[in-house]
């Protein structure tokens, strides 16, 4: 039954894996067979991908059933525990007591219906709403009254998690080891299926009506000039733009099925490659190619952490496999198990360097610590590198500090392509990376991701204030939102980072299309300081783009409405003020993205207000804008609903709960400092003692950033002219962009400049020289060879012919040149080959 | 005397004929051929298709062999009152042989080069000749040696010759006729002295023999045993030698091969070259034979060395003197012998193994094995990388009316794909990976190393190899350079266009090379298996 269900899954889900492989195959030789009007490309591209939808979403529904929804129907517990105050449950040791329960627990049908329907049909979930709103604060002051139940039922939950590890064909074999490609099916990989799968169907079919220009023979580029100042003129590449949004999300997908961790990396460089083909894809225009350049190389700077990691792990545990997994014939234990076991804890040795790893079964069929005496171990600091190592390709993939400039340049793509690859998905794999591999992260790194993602988020939030380029705004409060996601992983809210990484995918993929919306409709004018006043012109627009505002902004009014991103800012921040609790000298991660939350609000209500109310600024622009048509704005509607409605329950609603069932062990109980070197990780019951009162704060500070861009933008009660006069060296420092660029470029840039240089110097003289000279002195021996064979053997052969010629003519024999001479060579070749052969020959 | 009679009937019915039929189907199709002609059907039944038939039939039957030997449904056996030898060896070259036969067919069919009055003879001597290759690669006796290198090479002669009329090619055909009756001369010398020497011809006793007679101390050069043996090997050797174009018997290959046409050309380069390997590497091994004493073991160590040498000359030559060369075809054949010296070096590695010393870390017969795996994965490689070299050039020939590099310019805008197909044959001629001639290089090259451990002499051949290789890289991306990098000239003179299967054929012949860069196990474990009946 196990294996059964996870070759099930495992099919469905290479199905929608494969498929935009196959459809790349077929686009990119399109334009010979199609010819560049026709959108039969774009056509087999949504196709691919929805029929890939279709397969997550039924993987799903599988997965769902195979597991009696158990990843919900437990949470329905811990509720049900908490209010009665104390059922324990048994402590189980096994899955059965879970799936017994099953058929008494009436709510647990209700979860597992609205689990099947709501990621395939999100206005389903209405109903659920008015129960899971209330369920969140009940659930909260449960947990209140007695903290014991609910760590019962979260430690139960965890033996309920399944994960399907498996090999989908092997490469090689080389004795023990065998390299193979794996899968890792868990209800985290099936989520991000769904989701990415989702958006990227939405992605597609809004961009058959972006991308409709590309649909000639001869496009005119206004941002790129030729030499002589004229426009470039190029025949469109429609069915190129459908290609690689294709080979895109074959990686996409292939990373987040990705079995082991190597894996993981051959995808990411290719999620990569196809982000520098989109970023560029007007490679006429020379901010287009460098933006893909820069992209490309700051993230190498971050791979080659992500390299260093993959060396320790391999050197240290021997294996890239994630999960235990069978290969031939034996159980292999994956990573995680290796690291943390069934239980989740790190096994250290007595002195505290190393770190045991689980490598036997024992009777139970748990991994444990080898015997003594052949017990494997890895040095705590290897440890600590490993983790750090694979976070700092996140950083880069991520775009977080300090790696975070490639992102915003990387808006020079078509519209598109940002929501799908730089907001939504491929940027959030980076996240998506420290979520998966946080069993390995000790709670150091932690520290420093929870660092690094309190710095990105709060630099990245300034620095929108300030932008005007709307699609600028949106992609620095992109790299500000990954900082949450982050830091609530750092903090050890896993559930909450991804929890944020799905909710952000829908809003910030809903508000890229709306800005891709505007920018159509304003003939390609991204600076929000011409527009104004576009309600009423693009009413559609302007109120799916108000609907993912207000879900970013984490605005809502308790216990009656919220929208997505308020569940999951809220998840972050009450982790964030529960860590800070544990940790009081680490008030700043709480304090913080606190502020930003207010930034947040701030700056994408500045955005939604220049660009939709007021007075046209523009009146030229202003008289030609027009609404998108329907094929673009169906899908800023399907995405609208969604960026409003898939968290709700917050973190008892279903999204939470599916994601939170594929949480690694002993989360739930959270790290106690004297364990975690002197860090505390709290637990899900210190989360929910603060989470109203994280939520609180963090719903003031959002409504006043509101108020203020209300004031500021609408009301006009203040002059922003006026407050740039007032702070003007700070304004420019924020517009320069903290000086990163200019920093990196100093310090970094220019210098390689240099080295090139010389190097490129070392090549032309030396090494071209000494190829040069070597080719020249090739030529001249085989010159002299030539003349060697010409001249000597020739003449050698033309005398001795000479001699017979004589000889023959003495004897009247008239005979032919050379032949006489080819055949006398012959007699005179065999007589050699034996003289020599006598000549060298041992005690000759 | 009739029971004698008896028995060689019931040897020659029982025992030998079903082993030999594809030979015996090649010589029907050679009797039909004639016939049709005779009866005056050849208007209806052209030879070419009766050719392509019957070389057809005759592969599939190898193949069956191949098979049959394989799964052991089919037994090896000494046929014919021990002249000849059917094993998977012969077996594998039947096949070889028989698939160049049909390509090369193929190619003149498309190429139109015998035209439909010649066209019996052209065919009647092409597969006569490949009979004496197969005949070459199944021989078991010096007659037989010597017999089927004159068959092989009798028709060789006079294809050289066969476009009538031209100058050129009637003089090339006349030098390979006096230098191959030069070289067969030599040869039936060494025949009769090792027949003498040792008083029997079959290549199965000759090894006992020779080693009974040296291993009595007679292994000093000043002793006449000695010294009739080595002539009698050496002898030998240069009449197989000059099969394999090698120097210093390669005087009348470039002559030849600009004379002749490139479809002949390119059949004598793969062939007529394999069939010349198979056979000496039968000799080599009857002369070596299973284990020899020591000091016998010693004599044929020097043997290999020279053997070596020659391969490593032959090779450096080869690959200088095509650097000048203004004729495509010239420069192929300066690059066929190129090719046989490092074929060639398969052999001495294989000798110079076969002298070694077995070691816990040094299996004599595992290593001479892969020596000979290495040689047949090359032939194969090279049989489709050399040929489609020729196909390409015969098929320009057509469209240009010229054979020579500078015509070439720019030619990839014209004909893309026979320029593609060209570049992938010459780059596996390189040995670039990942293409065929890279495996087949490597194979070899490792094979080299191995010996080098029995005598370091073979890591200096190994070193010349290596540079060989860069050498060669310089004059076939010359070739490439004109025809994709030169300008198209504005005057072409108008041809016939070629026929329109011909880039099809070519690009049948460049998917090999690339499969067999890449997908190499089939391949060399059959090889390996190959090579290992000769060790059994």
């Amino acid at each position: 039954m196990h294996t059964d269900i996870g070759t099930t899954l495992a099919t469905l889900l290479a199905i929608a894996w494969l498929l935009p492989l196959a459809g790349f195959a077929v686009e990119i030789f399109g334009g010979y067979l199609w010819g560049r009007l026709s959108k039969t490309a774009a056509y087999i591209a949504v196709g691919c991908i929805a029929t890939g939808f279709v397969c997550s979403v039924a993987a799903l529904l599988i997965w769902g059933n195979a597991t009696g929804w158990s990843a919900l129907s437990s949470q329905e517990h811990h509720a049900a525990a908490a209010h009665s105050d104390g059922v324990t449950l048994p402590p189980a040791d096994d899955r059965r007591p879970d799936v017994a329960a099953r058929g008494q627990n009436p709510a647990e049908h209700a979860g597992s219906a609205a689990a099947a329907d709501s990621p395939a049909h999100p206005g389903s979930a209405d109903q659920d709403d008015e129960h899971a709103a209330t369920a969140e604060d009940t659930a909260a002051h449960a947990a209140n009254h007695d903290g014991s139940p609910a760590h019962v039922a979260g430690e139960h939950r965890a033996t309920g998690t399944r994960a399907y590890s498996g090999v989908f064909y092997t490469l090689a074999m080389f004795g023990d080891l065998v390299v193979t490609i794996d899968y890792y099916i868990d209800s985290l990989t099936l989520v991000m299926f769904v989701m990415v799968t989702f958006i990227a169907t939405c992605i597609h079919i809004f961009a058959i009506g972006y991308m409709s220009d590309e649909l000639t023979l001869d496009y005119v580029d206004h941002h790129a000039h030729t030499a002589d100042g004229k426009h470039v003129h190029r025949p469109g590449r429609f069915y190129r733009f459908f290609a690689y949004m294709s080979l895109f999300c074959f990686s996409m997908l292939g990373l987040v099925l990705a079995g082991n961790i190597f894996q993981v990396f051959v995808f990411w460089e290719l999620v990569g490659l196809c982000s520098y083909l989109l970023i560029g894809f007007y490679v006429e225009r020379k901010s287009a190619t460098d933006a893909a350049n820069k992209a490309f190389i700051v993230n190498r700077v971050g791979d080659f952490g992500f390299i260093v990691g993959l060396m320790v792990i391999w050197t240290a545990l021997g294996t890239f496999r994630f999960g235990e997994t069978e290969v031939c014939g034996r159980r292999d234990p994956g990573i995680f198990q290796m690291v943390r076991g069934d239980d989740g804890r790190l096994l250290k040795t007595e002195d505290g360097t190393a770190v045991l790893l689980r490598t036997e079964r024992d009777a139970h069929g748990r991994w444990q610590v080898a015997a003594a005496g052949q017990q494997r171990t890895i040095p705590y600091v290897l440890l600590v590198l490993a983790g750090f190592g694979v976070f700092c390709g996140c950083v880069g993939k991520s775009a977080q500090f300090p790696l975070q400039t490639w992102l915003p340049d990387a808006m020079e793509g078509p519209t598109p392509v940002s929501a799908l690859v730089h907001s939504a998905t491929m940027v959030a794999a980076g996240v998506y990376l420290a979520g998966r591999f946080f069993p390995v992260f000790t709670t150091d790194v932690l520290l420093i991701i929870a660092y690094v993602g309190c710095i990105t988020l709060f630099l990245a939030a300034t620095i929108a204030v300030v932008a005007t380029d709307i699609k600028r705004v949106l992609a620095y409060s992109t790299i500000s939102q990954l900082g949450y996601m982050m830091l609530g992983i750092g903090v050890g809210g896993w559930g909450a980072g991804l929890f944020h990484l799905v909710t952000h995918a829908f809003f910030k993929s809903l508000l890229f299309l709306c800005s891709g919306s505007v920018i159509v409709g304003c003939h390609h004018e991204q600076d929000m300081s011409r527009m104004g006043g576009l309600l009423k012109k693009m009413p559609i627009t302007a109120l799916t783009m108000l609907v993912g505002v207000i879900a970013i902004s984490g605005l809502a009014i308790p216990g009656l409405i919220a929208f997505s991103g308020y569940y999951s800012k809220d998840a972050i921040l009450a982790t964030a003020l529960a860590y800070a609790d544990h940790n009081p000298l680490h008030f700043p991660l709480f304090v913080v993205p606190l502020l930003t939350a207010g930034i947040t609000a701030f700056y994408m209500f500045r955005l939604w207000f220049y660009t939709f109310c007021g007075e046209p600024r523009d009146p030229e622009l202003h008289a030609h804008v027009h609404e998108s048509p329907a094929v673009m704005t169906g899908p800023l509607i399907a995405l609208a609903v969604l960026a409003a409605f898939c968290a709700v329950g917050g973190e008892n609603g279903v999204l939470y709960r599916l994601i939170w069932g594929s949480a690694p062990e002993g989360l739930a109980a959270g790290v106690p400092a004297a364990v975690g070197n002197g860090l505390a990780l709290p637990s899900t019951h210190a989360v929910h003692e603060v989470h109203s009162r994280a939520g609180a704060l963090g719903l003031l500070l959002a409504v006043a950033g509101t108020l203020l861009a209300y004031v500021i933008y609408v009301r006009r009660l203040l002059d922003p002219a006026d407050i740039v006069r007032q702070f003007k060296r700070l304004h420019a420092f924020l517009v320069e962009k903290w000086q990163f660029d200019n920093v990196y470029d100093a310090v970094f840039v220019r210098p390689v400049h240099v080295v090139a240089g010389w190097c490129a110097a070392f090549d032309r003289v030396v090494l071209d020289g000494i190829i040069h000279a070597s080719a020249r002195a090739a030529v001249t021996v085989s010159r002299w060879d030539r003349l060697f064979d010409e001249g000597f053997v020739d003449g050698l052969v033309n005398l001795l012919a000479d001699v017979v010629y004589r000889f023959g003519a003495l004897l009247r024999v008239v005979q032919t040149g050379r032949l006489r001479q080819y055949v006398v060579f012959l007699a005179l070749g065999a007589l050699a080959l034996f003289v020599l052969l006598a000549a060298f020959f041992p005690g000759a | 005397m009739p029971t004698l009679l008896n028995e060689l009937l019931a040897d020659t019915i029982q025992r030998s004929l079903h082993l030999f039929v594809p030979e015996l189907i090649v010589c029907a199709t050679i009797v039909v051929m004639l016939l049709v002609r005779v009866f005056g059907l050849h208007r209806w039944l052209p030879a070419r298709w009766v050719t392509v038939f019957g070389a057809m039939v005759a592969m599939a039957w190898a193949l069956y062999q191949f098979v049959g030997l394989r799964q052991e449904t089919l037994q090896p056996a000494v046929v014919f009152t021990g002249m000849l030898i059917v094993d998977q060896f012969t077996v594998f070259f039947r096949v070889f042989l028989l698939l160049a036969l049909v390509l090369v067919t193929a190619l003149s069919v498309l190429t139109e080069v015998p035209d439909d009055d010649d066209g019996a003879d052209f065919y009647t001597l092409l597969l006569g000749s490949t009979l004496g290759m197969m005949l070459m690669a199944a021989s078991n006796h010096l007659l037989m040696l010597f017999l089927s290198v004159e068959m092989t090479s009798v028709p060789s002669y006079v294809m050289v010759g066969f476009l009538k009329g031209r100058r050129r090619s009637s003089e090339a055909a006349l030098k390979y006729v006096v230098y191959g009756a030069g070289a067969a001369g030599i040869m039936l010398y060494g025949v009769s002295l090792l027949a003498g020497l040792t008083g029997t011809a079959n290549l199965h006793e000759l090894a006992v023999r020779i080693g009974t007679l040296l291993s009595a101390g007679h292994v000093s050069l000043g002793d006449p045993i000695l010294q009739t043996a080595l002539l009698g090997v050496l002898f030998v050797f240069v009449g197989l030698a000059f099969k394999l174009s090698v120097v210093p018997f390669h005087f009348w290959c470039p002559d030849a091969f600009e004379g002749a046409a490139a479809e002949v050309a390119g059949f004598l380069s793969v062939a007529s070259k394999a069939g010349a390997f198979a056979l000496l590497t039968r000799f080599v091994l009857a002369i070596l034979g299973d284990y020899q004493p020591v000091e016998v073991r010693h004599v044929y160590l020097v043997v290999g060395i020279g053997v070596g040498v020659i391969a490593a000359v032959t090779a450096t030559f080869g690959n200088l003197a095509a650097y000048a060369q203004t004729n495509m075809k010239r420069l192929l054949a300066y690059s066929t012998i190129a090719h046989a010296g490092y074929m060639l070096m398969a052999v001495a590695a294989l000798i110079v193994v076969l002298t070694g010393t077995a070691a816990p870390t040094f299996d004599v017969f595992a290593e001479a094995q892969r020596a000979v795996q290495g040689l047949l994965y090359y032939l194969s490689v090279y049989l489709f990388m050399n040929l489609g070299a020729f196909a390409v050039v015969a098929m320009i020939r057509n469209r240009l009316l010229s054979e020579d590099i500078d015509s070439y310019q720019g030619l990839a805008r014209e004909m893309p794909v026979l320029c593609v197909v060209m570049a992938v044959c010459l780059f596996s001629l390189v040995g670039v990976p990942p293409l065929g001639g890279f495996v087949g290089k490597f194979m070899i090259f490792a094979s080299l190393f191995q010996a080098g451990f029995v005598h370091w002499s073979m890591w200096a051949v190994l070193v010349i190899g290596g540079l060989n290789t860069l050498f060669s890289l310089f004059y076939y991306v010359r070739v490439l350079k004109v025809m994709f990098l030169g300008e198209l000239p504005e005057q072409r003179p108008a041809a016939a266009m070629a026929a329109s299967g011909s880039s099809a054929f070519a690009v049948l012949l460049a998917v090999p090379v690339l499969l067999l860069g890449v997908f190499v196990h089939r391949l060399s474990a059959a090889a390996n298996e190959v090579a290992g009946t000769l060790f059994r």
